[in-house]
């Protein structure tokens, strides 16, 4: 049973590889994978597969299967398995690249969450970043969507410098990969590892100051999107963060300095979420700011509350973008304008959006309602407690937002395409996990639920439950009496100029220092070099004239004089016997003689 | 000293070849022509069955047979190594001469000179050393004008007047010995002292030196090997060579070393001239036959340097056994080359790395390897010549090889220069070419072996 460990990441990993070689029947191959890598995920849930070994000489390394990877792997393989039946329907081009790196994709996000070590976590965390760039430029063709991915990765990329600091200075530090060991570091490499780790972890979870890229995210297919935002990607940088709560807690001001993050990634970027005029980019908002929830809950730390606000989250963004990437393959528009009445016209997925968006809302007794004051009932601190609140009302108004955008009557009737069955089949079930996962609040189910994860956290308590879930109806109420129209400010719409920012603050002086810099190369260093062949050519020229000339001449001389004494050598053999005879006798004479003599 | 030993199976390799020739004359007599093939599988089997012998008798301690034959680890050597070459040539020959009418007489006449050969390295006794010197001769004059054709007659001529008048010499210088010592046999030969023995170290060595192709009495070398067959060439460069040397050896540490006389002065002359003669010949030659004859006598003058020195380091008997086995095999390889492609003129090689590669490699390792270049086995028999040289007090001598070596870069590279370039069609001979590419392995192991092979030796 411990092959399970290796097996769960390396099917889909194998399979995705081979269909990017092979490219035929992508989409049933890609299916059959999902649903046995779900079968399979069920299963290390129960079993508790672990696998240990050395990776480098003194340093182990292991897949391990424990509660909090448990549920990790479960809500992976089942959001993977959705989302790639949602898009055997819709993708109908270069299938076999699609769901090739899809499946690496998930690969490497199960690899991720199940290593219990920092190389292999970092292996798997590349190969992500990897395939969510080839997945974001999915349809290259069309301009700006390169760029669009080489954004999103570099921007990640940076973020994951943290993790390679991370790993130098475990090994620096303590002689060790392991992330459970990380906690016995001392005082310097303590605070190195951390900080490495939370900004390896900001930058995938798209919490400030690395937002951004989740907008330029966008660019890729929506069933990527679908993937990307909920149980992959983005979650492990949430997923990293609750791995690592301990360590931050060791450390004294990572605790806080995430919490805050995760809280002000809450507020604003849902304040960004309310202002967009895309479907898709509301919804990209939302994830920063759901998922500052999550790095919320890392830092306080709630790992219980934390992790059930992932499961759940996953399942209700998952359900979203599959339904805005329904609408935009059959309505051809993601612009909120314009998706007026898109409910109407397809009600299953209308209803499926509604109870997703409502989810998202933190209405009761949808999932995230419960999750969400999880994570709430343990913030002590006061300021942090109110942030955290009004972040939870700015959920509800951008969830209601959208909601009732989709559901307003359409001024005209479009042009629309029926909707697949493959593309319907995943919703409900989503669905029903975003509706009913707030069943994990029930104080009994909570506990268990603590216990899975082995971290004890407080349970949302029912005063708290009651005052959050009136405040996000009355937001919800007052957000449909005003019809989702907002006065929309320029600096929310546009992510708040991150992108613009990150590329003047960042981008730019490094792009002018590296000019600067080879400059120095082209005209100091080599020109340096330049001058010292000039001078070895000059100095072999003066040398050439005089000296060389003699020695040339010495080896021509010996040549011939060698060619010479070979002609000479050649003369003896005349051709002649009676020659030959008289030579022998001489030598032979001459021979006797010198041995007479030298005696 | 114990007790006489006359066991003739203690000569069983020695009479198992002439057994081989014996059979095969007979056969050879009464089989038709088409036929005659089968005589040299009898001659083929013949060696193998000696080759195994051989291999038998050297797990034996060492010993005297009839007080005149000695069977010890240079015995041992020279028959493998003669068996082996001589096999090599056996396969030559045999592509060559098929359907010859007189094919059985030229494997019988090879196999009769490799005997003489053979005995030659084992003799212990002046008279046994003059009959071998016959035996291997005559046969060899035999081959030489084998094809009957004018050039192959005048080789067989000159080859004979010089062998004739030579072994006189050492006739002469055979019986003035027996007259000074009393005796023949080499472990009887006490101290000599007297003015005359100088003279019979001379004659004794003009008789050597023929066979072994060293100057004064090389100059039948180049003429035989250009004007007999080229199987008759290579066999008559190479197998005569190696009971030679072994024969001085013997001679040097047994006898010479008695004699109250320079004579390490002497052949270390003979050496430098031989050497240097053959190199520089060799220079501007467009004959590779000629080339390949001037380059085995250089070969024998770096062969006479650890004779100069014998009896006064340890590395002289192993240096002149591993150098000349090295020798046969390489030198074999390079005329198989010869043989596989039938071109005599270094223009007739142009264009052969297109048309054989693998042959050219073959041609390639085997001029190397004659040049002395690692992984080669000649390299290693080189490095333990020179180190005995230096050994023995003879350091000058050691630097003349080495530039010699240096200077026979030149003309084998004049070889191999013209095979890498051009383009020319050569239709190759499949046997002669595999023989070659056997040798270059065999060339190769040796070299690879050394290591192993000379701690096992000592």
């Amino acid at each position: 049973m411990t092959l399970l460990a290796p097996l769960l990441p390396a099917l889909p990993v194998v399979a995705g590889g081979a269909l990017l070689l092979v490219r035929r029947a992508a989409p049933a191959v890609a299916l059959l994978v999902a649903a046995v890598t779900v079968v399979q995920a069920v299963l290390a849930a129960v079993v508790r597969p672990a696998l240990t070994f050395e990776v480098f000489t003194g340093y182990q390394a292991g897949l391990a299967v424990d509660g909090l990877s448990a549920v990790m792997v479960v809500t992976v393989a089942v959001i993977a398995l959705a989302v790639l039946v949602f898009a055997a329907g819709e993708i109908h081009e270069s299938e076999g690249r699609f769901f090739g790196l899809m499946l690496i994709f998930t690969g490497a996000m199960l690899l991720t969450v199940t290593a219990t070590d920092l190389v292999l976590l970092l292996m798997a965390w590349e190969v992500m970043g990897a395939m969510s760039y080839a997945l974001i430029g999915f349809r290259w063709r069309d301009p700006g969507r390169v760029r669009s991915g080489t954004l999103a990765f570099v921007t990640t990329r940076a973020g994951d410098l943290g993790l390679y600091l991370a790993a130098g200075g475990a090994v620096a530090g303590a002689h060790t990969l392991t992330l459970a060991s990380l906690t016995t570091l001392n005082a310097p490499w303590l605070h190195l590892v951390t900080a490495g780790l939370v900004a390896a972890a900001l930058g995938k979870s798209a919490q400030l100051p690395f937002s951004f890229w989740l907008s330029r995210a966008m660019a890729g297919p929506s069933p990527v999107s679908a993937l990307l935002h909920s149980a992959t990607m983005v979650a492990a940088g949430a997923y990293l963060l609750l791995r690592t709560a301990p360590v931050l807690a060791a450390t004294g001001w990572a605790g806080p300095l995430v919490a805050w993050a995760g809280a002000a990634t809450a507020l604003l970027l849902g304040a960004v979420a309310v202002a967009q005029r895309d479907l898709k980019q509301l919804l990209a908002a939302s994830t920063c700011a759901q998922l500052g929830f999550m790095v919320l809950a890392a830092g306080v730390p709630a790992v219980a509350g934390g992790t059930a606000q992932l499961v759940a989250h996953a399942a209700v963004k998952s359900l979203l973008f599959l339904g805005a990437g329904a609408w935009l393959s059959t309505l051809g528009t993601q612009r909120l304008a314009e998706l007026r009445g898109a409910a109407r016209r397809y009600p299953l997925v209308g209803v499926t959006f509604g109870i997703g968006a409502l989810a998202l809302a933190g209405l009761p007794p949808l999932s995230l309602w419960v999750t969400k004051d999880a994570v709430l009932a343990a913030v002590d601190d006061p300021v942090l407690s109110v942030v955290s609140l009004a972040a939870g009302a700015l959920a509800a108004a951008y969830a209601a937002k959208a909601l009732i955008t989709v559901w307003l009557p359409a001024p005209e009737q479009r042009d629309a395409a029926p909707l697949g069955l493959l593309e319907r089949l995943p919703l409900p079930p989503l669905a029903l996990l975003a509706a009913s996962l707030g069943i994990l609040g029930l104080p009994a189910l909570f506990d268990a639920w603590a216990r899975l994860l082995g971290a004890p956290g407080p349970v949302p308590e029912a005063g708290e439950l009651a005052w959050s879930g009136l405040l996000a109806l009355a937001v919800v109420l007052l957000v449909i009496r005003a019809r989702g129209a907002f006065g929309e400010i320029g600096v929310l719409t546009g992510w708040l100029r991150l992108e613009p920012l990150a590329v003047a603050a960042i981008w730019r002086p490094l792009t002018a220092a590296a000019r600067a810099l080879a400059r120095f190369d082209d005209h100091v260093i080599d020109g340096a070099v330049r001058t010292v062949a000039r001078a070895a050519k000059a100095a072999a020229r003066i040398a050439r004239s005089p000296f060389e000339s003699g020695v040339d001449g010495l080896v021509r001389a010996a040549a011939g004089g060698v060619g010479r004494l070979g002609a000479l050598a050649r003369k003896p053999q005349t051709g002649q016997v009676h020659t030959y005879l008289a030579q022998a006798t001489v030598a032979a004479a001459v021979l006797a003689i010198v041995i007479v003599l030298v005696r | 000293m114990t007790g006489m030993n006359e066991n003739p199976l203690d000569l069983l390799p020695e009479l198992l070849i002439l057994l081989g020739a014996v059979a095969g004359l007979l056969a050879g007599l009464f089989l038709p022509r088409r036929r005659q093939r089968l005589v040299g599988w009898i001659c083929g089997t013949a060696l193998v069955a000696a080759l195994a012998a051989t291999a038998v008798a050297a797990f034996r301690p060492d010993l005297m047979a009839f007080e005149a034959y000695a069977v010890d680890l240079p015995t041992h050597v020279a028959r493998a190594t003669v068996i082996v070459a001589t096999l090599l040539v056996l396969v030559l020959a045999a592509g060559w001469a098929r359907d010859h009418h007189r094919e059985a007489e030229l494997y019988v006449l090879v196999l009769l000179a490799a005997l003489g050969t053979v005995i030659l390295a084992g003799a212990g006794d002046l008279l046994v050393l003059v009959a071998a010197y016959l035996l291997a001769s005559i046969p060899a004059y035999a081959l030489a004008g084998f094809a009957k054709d004018a050039a192959g007659t005048e080789a067989a001529l000159k080859y004979y007047l010089m062998g004739a008048f030579l072994g006189v010499l050492m006739l002469a210088g055979v019986t003035l010995l027996y007259g000074l010592a009393g005796t023949t046999a080499y472990q009887d030969l006490g101290p000599v002292r007297s003015g005359a023995a100088g003279l019979a170290v001379v004659l004794l060595l003009a008789g050597l030196l023929f066979k072994a192709g060293g100057v004064p009495a090389h100059f039948w070398v180049p003429d035989v090997t250009e004007g007999a067959s080229r199987v008759v060439a290579a066999f008559v460069t190479t197998v005569p060579k190696i009971g030679a040397f072994v024969a001085l050896l013997r001679l040097a540490t047994e006898v010479f070393a008695g004699l109250d006389t320079g004579w390490r002065p002497l052949i270390a002359i003979v050496a430098t001239a031989t050497m240097t003669l053959g190199n520089l010949a060799a220079f501007h030659q467009d004959n590779v036959r000629r080339l390949l004859a001037y380059s085995t006598i250089s070969q024998a003058g770096y062969l006479l340097v650890p004779i100069v020195v014998a009896g006064r380091t340890e590395l002289a008997e192993p240096a002149l056994l591993f150098y000349v086995a090295a020798y046969a095999i390489t030198n074999l390889g390079a005329f198989a080359v010869v043989l596989a492609v039938g071109e005599d003129l270094l223009a007739g090689y142009a264009g052969l790395a297109r048309s054989a590669p693998g042959l050219v490699l073959a041609l390639i390792v085997c001029l190397l390897g004659l040049v002395g270049t690692p992984p080669t086995a000649v390299f290693v028999g080189k490095v333990l010549v020179l180190a005995a040289a230096w050994d023995g007090g003879y350091a000058w001598l050691a630097v003349v090889a080495v530039v010699n070596t240096v200077a026979s870069v030149f003309y084998y590279l004049r070889w191999i220069r013209p095979a890498l370039q051009g383009a020319g069609p050569a239709t190759v001979s499949r046997a002669a070419a595999r023989v070659a590419y056997l040798a270059v392995a065999l060339s190769l192991l040796l070299g690879a072996g050394s290591g192993a092979l000379l701690y096992y030796g000592a």
